[in-house]
């Protein structure tokens, strides 16, 4: 029951931060400024997503030359291609073969 | 084809290839709810209710662990913190919506769906943009749905030697440098995870969002002082 009664209260508290804002400022217009600022949130929390997915809760990093040889590889695909699926096998090959070769 | 289908269609195929890297997500998943000796369907309830991949798993991991209600809640919460950014960002775009859109988009606005929406050409369009947001982000929605259920059987038994779920942090790089197209944006994508990764010993992944804000905050100047 617990955790059941967590589930719903992090489920209504997770809907109510996407739909907070949307609710609040759909109505109103938004100063130029505003709109140009927010067009960095993408770049910024993404950048901060894929840092967070390579440490480990106690702070330390783990980022060996695998990692970051198809980390690489991926941004660069993706730039180039902008195509997720080329994306996903070119890094995940990179990262695969550097493991099996260290 | 009208116009409306055109759009629908995208937003269904574009999530495919996008939710590959997520099913090892889905296993891990399914590994955390059988570590955490929560019940299966229990644990599985989380996927409509929450809908968000990482603090599903944040959530039931600190309950298996004994953590109090209060505690694995916020730092559920915390993990999914971001949200909120994605909910200031999205909103111009709800502005000429009907009132049903501005009460059902949220529930799926996700990491994938928020990138999906704020680079999706037509997205000045509204209609356009809401056929694309809803077929793409309710397709996500099914496929999560489903693939949660399988992990609950198959987590368990996968071989941790595959390495299978360094497929995220693939995918949320591939989707960050799809999306850029200034040096502004490259330098506050970099000060982010800089910042990120020095303060990776906050507890509750706290480092995650004090990054992000003072990478939105160092874009914000460069537009404040933009000639």
């Amino acid at each position: 029951m617990t955790v059941f009664i967590a589930i719903l209260i992090t489920g209504a508290g997770t809907y109510l931060m996407r739909g907070g804002f949307i609710f609040l400022l759909a109505e109103r217009q938004f100063p130029p400024l505003a709109l140009r600022t927010l067009t960095y949130v993408a770049p910024a929390v993404m950048g901060a997503l894929v840092m967070s997915m390579l440490t480990t809760p106690e702070g330390s990093i783990q980022i060996g030359v695998p990692e970051f040889a198809g980390l690489a590889v991926a941004a660069i695909l993706a730039a180039k291609t902008r195509n997720h699926s080329v994306t996903l096998a070119g890094g995940l090959l990179v990262f695969w073969l550097c493991l099996w070769l260290i | 084809m009208s116009e409306r289908q055109r759009y629908i269609k995208q937003g269904l195929l574009t999530v495919l290839p996008l939710f590959v890297p997520v099913i090892p997500f889905a296993l891990a998943f399914g590994i955390a709810v059988d570590v955490a000796g929560i019940a299966p369907l229990l644990g599985w309830s989380s996927t409509p209710l929450m809908f968000g991949g990482a603090a599903q798993i944040t959530l039931l991991t600190l309950l298996g662990e004994g953590a109090s209600m209060a505690a694995a809640v916020t730092a559920a919460l915390i993990v999914g913190a971001r949200h909120l950014l994605y909910s200031v960002t999205m909103a111009p775009y709800f502005r000429h919506q009907p009132r049903w859109f501005r009460w059902v988009g949220p529930y799926v606005l996700i990491d994938q769906v928020f990138m999906l929406a704020s680079t999706f050409e037509a997205r000045h369009d509204p209609d356009a943009f809401r056929w694309f947001y809803l077929s793409a982000g309710f397709m996500f929605w099914f496929l999560w749905m489903l693939f949660t259920g399988i992990g609950l059987f198959i987590g368990p038994i996968v071989p941790d030697a595959w390495q299978l779920s360094f497929a995220i942090p693939i995918l949320f790089i591939g989707l960050l440098a799809a999306g850029i197209n200034s040096w502004q944006q490259v330098a506050v994508a970099v000060v982010a995870a800089g910042v990120t990764v020095a303060l990776a010993s906050l507890p509750n992944r706290s480092g995650l969002l004090i990054g992000a804000t003072l990478g939105i905050a160092l874009g914000f100047l460069f537009e404040r002082f933009r000639r």
